[in-house]
């Protein structure tokens, strides 16, 4: 007979005289190791909840305390029950925002550029949440789910905004969003989700940021920056708004404001698909292209990026071929709304 | 009808009495193909001494209660005795006893972040605006032994120096060539082993007379000499200096090679590197599977029988050394689909590149948390890092095996 072991939410059957190092590996789930004779350490891990059998892990490797705090040998211990590990490398994740399902009521619906709207939900009550993170609606009737970003800062936690782009044939957008959604509509929300966010405030040294949005992948952007700024109203943003034509751009007054108070801040609207109407200063091209040429060295930057999973894929690059560090790339990992329908 | 014989053919094994050493040190892999599927266990007359190349008889052999550690005759003439490796029972756990505690993983836990991250970001800044660099001798090796070197309290001994001495002592330790009488083929090769011994005492001397006087708990070495002896009294520095060798060859040798080997195999295979560049989360990951790729201690350490044995269907009688080739256990087919190919998605079964047995790595937790953090650091700052193609990357060594030299190029 054996057990069950899981980690990261993968399980795997482990033999009662077999180590839990063994089951892993044998099933392809990676875990670091090294001399599989319990002398190097590199194969501890913690026990999260089961209870497992030390073996002949060495005191000199593991450790009395260690054991009392519920660390093991994976090449060594045996499962003497269903357990639960994890790594010990896993950096201790902060606190997060508790997840909650609330019922909003829709505020306001407004056309704010080309096949894209605004729209505002009322909650209830305060939802506690990080600039850049998202929510999931449910596409009434339908068992459809629907990630959109916020483009609020933490402290708008009253009334969500929302932007949607139009997806021809989209349940959600086509079908539901921009098709009689009217306000004092009710809508079932599910949120906070992602990793989308800023360091702490504590952590945050002020450094310079550059952000790069693909349609209305700008609604999470404008969030963070609005949150930089104002922890640090001096720090350089460089955040860069794709789209296809002018008549895509919107938030371009409340952009200007944010330029005019902050001298760090640069807005770079740019248009890939049609020239630079005369005396707008928009720019033409990519903007994943237009940072490579702007920015000679991004180094000790940090780097944002929402839109379509190409914009995204360039956006890495552009931002490693100018040294940033890949650790501070951050990237909304959700496929944006526009792209599904 | 023609008959075949009742036996299977045992293959014909003339062809061992021509290998020679230059080929095993340009590239063992084709040699140890052969001995792997022929003759796991075999007399190699080059090198005077039984091989171990597949993965179970090297863990079988370095496990075995029948065999204990023994140095290698070129080994043993360059350190000297008693080298940690080449001793067994009181002496052997006397020598573990004393290199074990600045080496245990709580211990490293609690110095390696701030010893090696500011070392690693030292060298960088040297090149890192430069668009090019050769990755091995401008940063793996320099980060390796100046890690490596201030742990041991030899902070005046600057890292060119020490990557001298693991060169020199790297030549003599592999200088493996045997006459058909038993003797060294080449004698005048250890002659560089013998300068860098002479330097590293008149280096180490002074050192060792201070620290007797006054010892230093950040010092490694100083701990050797002091650490479980009565009060008054210190190790003799005779009975350290072979295992001091140990380390300035292999220990500081070896995160290096570890680091540029894993780097070759990660620019091989493009989609790879992006994904550790993208996340240094896999480095670990990366790295385990480059020292199974090119194992940095390809062939460095011996067993020995203590009475006969049968291993492998083998006959050996007492007394029989028995060189242990984890370079090769490590692409046995056995365990490994296509092994020559670096894959760190690769099942992740156990490799032998830290050894087994009492005589495994000591340093192994160590050595990985060094390469890791120098990768973590070259990666930081310059994660658009481009192989230089304009020529092929060189590895070189039989008994320690790593790229002699890795041209990058990146924007700048
Ligand atoms: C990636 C780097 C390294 C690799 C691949 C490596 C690999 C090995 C291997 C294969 C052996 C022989 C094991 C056997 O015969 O079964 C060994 C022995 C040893 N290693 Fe390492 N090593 C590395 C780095 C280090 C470092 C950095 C240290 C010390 C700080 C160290 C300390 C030792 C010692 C003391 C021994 C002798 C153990 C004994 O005979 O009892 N190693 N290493
Ligand atoms: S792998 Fe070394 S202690 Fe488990």
């Amino acid at each position: 007979m054996g057990f069950t072991a899981t980690v990261g939410g993968r399980s795997v059957d482990c033999a009662e005289d077999q180590p839990v190092l063994d089951a892993f590996l044998r099933a392809g789930i990676w875990m670091p190791n090294s001399c599989n004779q319990g002398t190097c350490g590199t194969c501890k891990l913690r026990v999260v909840s089961g209870e497992v059998d030390h073996r002949s892990s060495p005191a000199d490797t593991l450790t009395d305390d260690e054991r009392a705090a519920g660390l093991a040998l994976a090449c060594q211990a045996r499962l003497r029950s269903d357990a639960v590990v994890e790594s010990t490398g896993a950096v201790g994740g902060r606190a997060t925002h508790p997840l909650r399902d609330l019922t909003a009521t829709v505020l306001e619906v407004a056309d704010i550029a080309r096949d894209t709207r605004r729209v505002r939900l009322g909650l209830p009550e305060p939802l506690a949440f990080d600039p850049g993170q998202y929510i999931e609606l449910t596409v009434p009737g339908t068992d459809l789910r629907r990630q959109y970003s916020l483009a609020n800062t933490a402290d708008e936690d009253k009334v969500l905004e929302l932007h949607v782009r139009l997806v021809s044939g989209g349940a959600a957008t086509e079908g539901w969003l921009f098709d009689g959604l009217a306000v004092g509509d009710r809508i079932e929300v599910t949120g906070p989700l992602g990793d989308f966010v800023l360091p702490a405030a504590e952590e945050d040294d002020g450094g310079p940021m550059v952000l790069i949005g693909g349609g209305t992948g700008l609604a999470p952007l404008l969030g963070l920056v609005r949150t930089a700024l104002a922890r640090h109203p001096q720090r350089e943003v460089l955040l860069y708004h794709g789209v296809r034509g002018a008549e895509d751009l919107y938030d371009l007054d409340l952009l200007a404001e944010l330029a005019e108070v902050h001298p760090g801040f640069t807005f770079v609207p740019v248009l890939s698909h049609e020239p630079a109407p005369d005396g707008t200063g928009y720019r033409t091209g990519l903007p994943t292209d237009l940072f490579v040429d702007d920015v000679a060295s991004a180094r000790g930057w940090s780097g944002w990026l929402c839109g379509p999973p190409a914009m995204v894929e360039a956006g890495v690059k552009a931002f490693k071929r100018r040294r940033l560090a890949p650790r501070m790339i951050h990237r909304e990992k959700f496929t944006p709304a526009d792209a599904l329908g | 009808m023609t008959t075949t014989s009742e036996k299977p053919a045992t293959p014909d094994l003339a062809w061992l009495d021509d290998i020679t050493m230059t080929e095993l040190e340009r590239n063992p892999y084709k040699v140890y193909e052969r001995l792997r599927a022929e003759a796991p266990l075999a007399y190699v007359p080059v090198l005077g001494s039984y091989v171990a190349s597949n993965a179970e008889i090297c863990r079988e052999i370095a496990t075995s209660p029948d065999f204990e550690g023994v140095i290698t005759p070129a080994g043993g003439r360059t350190f000297g005795h008693p080298a940690i490796i080449g001793v067994n029972g009181d002496i052997h756990a006397d020598l573990r006893g004393m290199v074990e505690p600045a080496l245990q993983p709580v211990e490293v836990d609690s110095y390696v972040e701030d010893l090696v991250r500011p070392i690693a970001r030292r060298y960088l800044e040297q090149f890192e605006n430069d668009g090019h660099a050769d990755l091995v001798s401008q940063y793996c090796e320099p980060v390796s032994v100046r890690s490596l070197g201030d742990l041991l309290g030899l902070h005046d001994v600057d890292s060119d120096t020490l990557r001298d001495w693991f060169a020199k002592l790297n030549r003599s330790f592999t200088n493996a060539a045997m006459t058909e009488d038993g003797e060294f083929a080449n004698p005048e090769g250890f002659v560089e082993g013998d300068q860098a011994k002479a330097e590293i005492q008149a280096a180490v001397d002074p050192l060792i007379d201070k620290w007797i006087a006054e010892p230093d708990e950040t010092s490694a070495i100083s701990r050797w000499l002091h650490d479980g002896m009565p009060p008054g009294q210190t190790r003799d520095r005779e009975y350290i200096y072979p295992t001091i060798y140990v380390y300035l060859l292999g220990a500081m040798q070896e995160p290096g090679h570890g680091m540029g080997s894993t780097l070759v195999g990660l620019f091989g295979e493009p989609d790879q590197m992006e994904q550790v560049v993208d996340d240094p989360a896999l480095i670990p990951r990366a790295l385990s599977e480059g020292m199974r790729w090119t194992s940095p201690i390809w062939s460095g350490t011996a067993r020995i029988s203590t009475g006969p044995v049968t291993v492998a269907g083998i006959d050996l009688p007492a007394n029989t050394p028995v060189i242990l080739s984890y370079g090769s256990a490590n692409h046995d087919t056995g365990l490994y689909d296509a092994p020559t190919r670096f894959d760190f998605h690769r099942p992740p079964l156990p490799h032998l590149a830290f050894g087994a047995g009492t005589h495994a790595c000591a340093g192994i937790y160590y050595a990985n948390h060094v390469m890791r953090i120098g990768l973590e650091e070259l990666f930081e700052s310059i994660p658009n890092l481009e192989r230089d193609t304009s020529s092929d990357v060189d590895f070189w060594g039989w008994g320690f095996r790593g790229p002699t030299s890795l041209p990058v190029t990146w924007e700048v």
